[in-house]
Order: structure tokens, then C-alpha cells, then sequence
């Protein structure tokens, strides 16, 4: 282990790496002694290491207006590794520090994941997560698909933001085959995916209220978010809203919902705000959050609510519209919070929800009225991609077209890129009472990074 | 305001509707009659999309509230009655799968939620992808759905156990 550890610093002195080990799972290791950070990143599977990866390393910073750098910071390989648990595997090393798993069979309802946190007495020291239980090899399934087939299995990557991933999957084929869309398939778009991030962040705001045993909160929220998954239901006949979006246009008819979606909005946002107001006057709640689970180092390069709830400012909405967002973003972002820590995270969540509500009611939910299907054949070449920001943050794919099947297709999600940041803000001065709240607040997918 | 309406629910029942049983599996279930009064269900993903969870993580909140039915998750195999897995299931789950399996004591059931544990879905040909739990763990019932909601999930619960004619009323 110490050979690995010094093969890593010998080269740029990295605190962290993911790397491969026996049956091709995936280490994030945490060296804390050393000084700078930088992620390295590196997939078995994917053969010789692609240009097209937007590595969460400095070297790999998305460029503000335009398509992200496509540079990736080439790792060499390490090679298998054998798996031992020890604490000096974590980089923490000192009398009565012992490893504590966690995993992958966990909580109550949690994706599988292990957590090994290196604890001396209740503090956390050192985290090291293991990844790669849930692999499905979403890209070589892709590969050689037609493009139905292959919205499928990008709409069943993460069943949270599956409009998300059906919206940058769409958008890379229009951009390889040079397929238009109109105006109002477009907002109708983006309102769908509004809609989905609504219900996301009421459930990871669920989820946070709950970890801090404010369930009260937690049920009110958690009707909410139910109210939004039945409206999904009934505007597409999908909960989660998969189905109607496809390259070039709809797959499916939407229902005219205008009257109904106002409805919803005036409730969530009357509700939402009152709920808010009284987790904001909850002593209890507000302990737990502040400094907890503190991201300490801002060098490291996070997306989405995450990475705005850390200082930075990236929101590809704004920064790169998509879709029909020029017309509903509306002027100003959301407003964002530098703190860093989970309280942060709340924050910028109760934000987006209340921005996306204000976005929804620009768009409305009147159908097109004539349902621009896709074209029949689908059948060119090129390459395009799709640039959107999900739920959870930005979320890249690029897809290669080969006469109408998919001769690559490559996705790198907002949580693959966050994930990261989860070792270091747990091993950053948080007792273990902390980490169901960090965890909550982060609320990453698994699914998303075992792709 | 509150105890008028909770007197009325109170002779109504659970305000759920079993519309659909569960498919039996192959296995040689226990008897139900063991399972009648509480359930404790260990879950555990074997590689699923989260949209199983997302639904799962719903059945505590008050429209649904499986705690209800005497119904609660808990986090150790060891106290568990039921196994409830989701997802398709991948290669590395399966000595997971199998050990908590085995950490659970008798008499236990396995519940099989979502499509993707029937036939892994649009994954069944992806490589390090098992698909059919069947063939891991004996399994009780199947919950088909993509994913499948928690009115479901609950039905599949209620049927699992011999409970499923018996909540009645409507769901307001």
C-alpha cells in the first residue's frame, strides 16, 4: 500500500486517486498528509483512456462559455491491487485509530456503496469509498445499439434524473445528425426537466431532514415531492417522467396540463416556503448542518449543487443554455451559497427549488399542438454532444453515430465528478453522529458512477 | 380536526387498495400465518437505477407509511424477515447477495422488486450483468414495474404475507 501511495506522490503529490483493484472496483483513497490535491481517474473497462472524459481534476476545468475542456489528465495504470483493510491503507496511521466499514449493504434504503472510515474514538479521520458493485457496463451495451435502444438504457442510467440523461442523450444525436427542433418542444423540454429536478431536491431535502430526526419536516416534504411524482405520472403516464422526450422530437403525446401544473406550483411553493421557514427557526435542524461535512479544499472541481453550494458558480443553464432554457431561466441565477458544508447544500437546494418553480411557470405545460414525432430513420454518421445540467449537476455525453447505430457513446455525471469531494468533507473534523447528515446532504447517486 | 378523522379511519381500516398480487416465485415459501403481525425488510440493491430506492425511500413517508401495517425497515440482516432486492444483478453483488441471504434467520422471505431482478431490464446482455435473481436466492414474489411504485410495492408486501385482501378503503 505504501508503494502505492508513494508512486502516487513521486508524480504530483495527489491526496486522492481512483483506482482499480480486484474484480473491478474502484478505491478513492484519501492521503491527507499530502499538500495538493489532484484527482486522478481511471476506468479498466474503457480501454485506452478517451479525450472526451471531463476529468473533475484542475487540468480538466470546464471552459465558462462552450463545451468543456476535453482535455483529461492521463493516469498511468496501477494496475490490480489486492484489497486489505487497514487503516494505514487510508493514510491514517496512529494508536486506537481503526477502520470502520460501511457497506454495501447500508442503512435503511441506500444504493451499495462502502464507506471505510478510519475513526479514533468518534472522529473520522480518513475515508476511503469503495465503488464499483453496481457496474452494468452502460457505454459497451450502448455500443452497437440503435438509437431507441440506446435512449432506453440511457434513460435507466439514474431513475432519478432519467430526463436528464433522455435530454443529453437526444441532444447529442440532434447535434450529430443535425436534427431541428421547434420552439416549443424545446421549453416543454426543459420544463420537463425542471420538473424532475423539483422532485429530486424535495427528496434529497427529505432525506436531510429526516438524517437530522426533524421528521415532521421530512413528511411535509415528502408529500410534496409525492404530489410532483403523481403530476409526472399524469402529464407523461411516467412517475418519473421518463418516456416522452426523444431525438428530434417527442416519443410520446403529452397531456395539455396548464391548469393542473399552476395548481401544483402554487402548493409546492406555498408549502415548500413554510416548511422552510420553520427548518430555518429549528435550532436542532440548523446545529447539525452548520460545518458539518465541510468541502476544504475549493481547488477541487465540483458541478452542480454541490459545487455552487462550494463557492463556484457553474450552472449550465445560465452559463450554456440548452433546450428551451434561454426563454425560461428568466434573469437572475439562484442565489448561491460559499460555505462549503451541508448547511451550504440546504441552502442552494431550498434555492433551486423555488428558482425552478419560477422557471415551470414560464414555461407552462401546454403541449405542442401538432407532437413533432422523431424521423422515422434515423440512419447517419457524426458525432455530437449534449451538454445539460441535471439534477445534480452537469451531465456530458458524447455519442458517435455510425449509420444510424451508436458506435460509442460516452457519459460523464455530475455525481461521478462529485463523488470526490464526499472523503474529504467526512474526514474534514466530523464525528461519525455526523455522517448520515453529510451523507444526506450530499445525497449522491451510486448509480450515476458506476456507470 | 384530527381525532373525528382518525376515529374514521380507524374503522376503515389502512387506506390501501391491493389491486394486484404479487408473482409467486419458486420458492417453498413459508407460511404465512408466521409473518401475520410485522415484517422486518432488509433491503438491498444488486445494482439497481435508484429509481427503486426513490420509490422504496417514499413508502415511509405518510402517504404511503408502511409502518401502518407493522411494516419497518431495518438495518441488520440479523433482525430482518424479509429480503427485498432491487436491481439488475450484477456479478459482484452475488456473494452479497448470497450472505445476507444467509445472515438472515429462519424463516425468511425474498422479495424480487422491479423489473430488472426478473430479467435485468435493458441491461440482461451487458457484460457482468447475472439479470435473472432466481438463480442467486430462492425467490418469494416478484414486483414488476419500472419501477414500480409504492402503491405496488406495498401491494407486493401485503401479498407477500397473506395480508393482501385485507386493507380496504380508499386512498385520499
Amino acid at each position: 500500500m505504501m508503494d502505492h501511495a508513494t508512486e502516487c506522490a513521486g508524480e504530483s503529490l495527489p491526496k486522492m486517486c481512483l483506482r482499480a483493484v480486484d474484480e473491478g472496483h474502484k478505491v478513492l483513497h484519501i492521503f491527507p498528509e499530502h499538500g495538493s490535491v489532484r484527482v486522478a481517474l481511471w476506468q479498466r473497462d474503457e480501454g485506452s483512456v478517451s479525450e472526451c472524459d471531463v476529468g473533475p481534476g484542475p487540468h480538466a476545468r470546464p471552459s465558462r462559455h462552450g463545451l468543456p475542456s476535453l482535455r483529461f489528465a492521463e493516469e498511468q495504470d496501477l494496475g490490480p491491487d489486492t484489497f486489505t483493510e487497514s487503516a494505514s491503507e487510508l493514510g491514517v496511521i496512529g494508536e486506537g485509530m481503526h477502520i470502520m466499514p460501511l457497506g454495501p449493504v447500508r442503512a435503511d434504503v441506500a444504493e451499495a456503496l462502502r464507506y471505510e472510515m478510519g475513526v479514533l474514538g468518534d472522529e473520522i479521520h480518513g475515508v476511503s469509498l469503495r465503488t464499483g458493485y453496481k457496474r452494468r457496463g452502460v457505454a459497451q451495451l450502448m455500443t452497437g445499439s440503435d438509437i431507441p435502444t440506446a435512449l432506453a438504457i440511457a434513460e435507466r442510467v439514474t431513475g432519478t434524473s432519467n430526463v436528464a440523461h433522455a435530454l443529453a442523450f437526444s441532444l447529442a444525436v440532434e447535434d450529430a445528425l443535425d436534427l431541428a427542433v421547434n420552439d416549443r418542444t424545446s421549453i416543454l423540454r426543459s420544463a420537463l426537466a425542471e420538473c424532475e429536478r423539483l422532485q429530486s431536491h424535495l427528496g434529497d431535502l427529505a432525506a436531510l431532514a429526516a438524517s437530522t430526526g426533524t421528521i415532521v419536516a421530512a413528511a411535509d416534504i415528502y408529500r410534496l415531492r409525492e404530489a410532483v411524482l403523481r403530476f409526472g405520472a399524469q402529464w407523461t403516464g411516467h412517475r418519473y417522467m421518463r418516456g416522452p422526450i426523444a431525438p428530434g422530437g417527442w416519443r410520446s403525446e403529452l397531456r395539455h396540463v396548464t391548469q393542473e401544473l399552476l395548481r401544483l406550483l402554487d402548493d409546492v411553493e406555498r408549502q415548500f416556503l413554510a416548511v422552510r421557514q420553520a427548518l430555518d427557526h429549528t435550532n436542532s435542524f440548523l446545529d447539525r448542518l452548520h460545518g458539518a461535512g465541510r468541502i476544504p479544499d475549493r481547488s477541487l472541481d465540483l458541478v452542480g449543487v454541490v459545487g455552487r453550494s462550494a463557492g463556484l458558480q457553474e450552472d449550465v443553464r445560465w452559463d450554456r443554455p440548452y433546450a428551451g432554457y434561454r426563454a425560461v431561466i428568466g434573469g437572475r441565477r439562484p442565489a448561491a451559497c460559499a460555505t462549503g458544508d451541508a448547511f451550504g447544500r440546504y441552502t442552494v437546494r431550498c434555492e433551486e427549488i423555488l428558482a425552478s418553480v419560477a422557471m415551470l411557470r414560464r414555461a407552462g405545460g401546454d403541449a405542442p399542438e401538432t407532437a413533432q414525432l422523431p424521423p422515422a430513420s434515423g440512419a447517419g454518421t457524426g458525432t455530437g454532444y449534449g451538454l445539460v445540467e441535471s439534477p445534480r449537476g452537469r451531465l456530458f455525453y458524447r455519442v458517435a453515430l455510425e449509420d444510424g447505430k451508436v458506435k460509442s457513446c460516452r457519459i460523464r455525471t455530475a455525481s461521478s465528478i462529485n463523488w470526490v469531494a464526499v472523503p474529504f468533507a467526512l474526514a474534514n473534523r466530523n464525528i461519525l453522529q455526523d455522517f448520515p447528515i453529510i451523507d444526506a446532504s450530499f445525497n449522491l447517486s451510486v448509480a450515476s458512477l458506476d456507470l | 380536526m384530527f381525532y373525528p378523522r382518525w376515529l374514521v379511519n380507524f374503522g376503515k381500516g389502512p387506506a390501501t387498495l391491493p389491486r394486484r398480487a404479487p408473482i409467486r416465485g419458486q420458492a417453498a415459501s413459508p407460511p404465512a400465518r408466521l409473518f401475520a403481525r410485522s415484517l422486518a425488510i432488509r433491503h438491498l440493491d444488486a445494482g439497481s437505477c435508484n429509481g427503486c430506492e426513490s420509490e422504496l425511500s417514499l413508502l415511509a413517508s405518510p402517504v404511503y407509511d408502511l409502518s401502518r401495517f407493522g411494516f419497518s425497515f431495518t438495518p441488520s440482516p440479523r433482525h430482518a424477515d424479509v429480503l427485498l432486492i432491487t436491481g439488475v444483478v450484477t456479478e459482484a453483488m452475488v456473494p452479497l447477495i448470497r450472505a445476507t441471504y444467509d445472515a438472515m434467520p429462519h424463516p425468511k422471505l425474498v422479495l424480487a422488486a422491479g423489473g430488472c431482478t426478473i430479467d435485468g431490464c435493458v441491461f440482461r446482455s451487458a457484460p457482468g450483468v447475472v439479470g435473472d435473481l432466481g438463480r442467486i436466492v430462492p425467490v418469494d414474489a416478484w414486483i414488476p414495474g419500472c419501477p414500480p411504485s409504492p402503491d405496488d410495492l406495498l401491494d407486493g408486501l401485503l401479498g407477500l404475507v397473506g395480508r393482501g385482501g385485507s386493507a380496504t378503503g380508499d386512498v385520499s
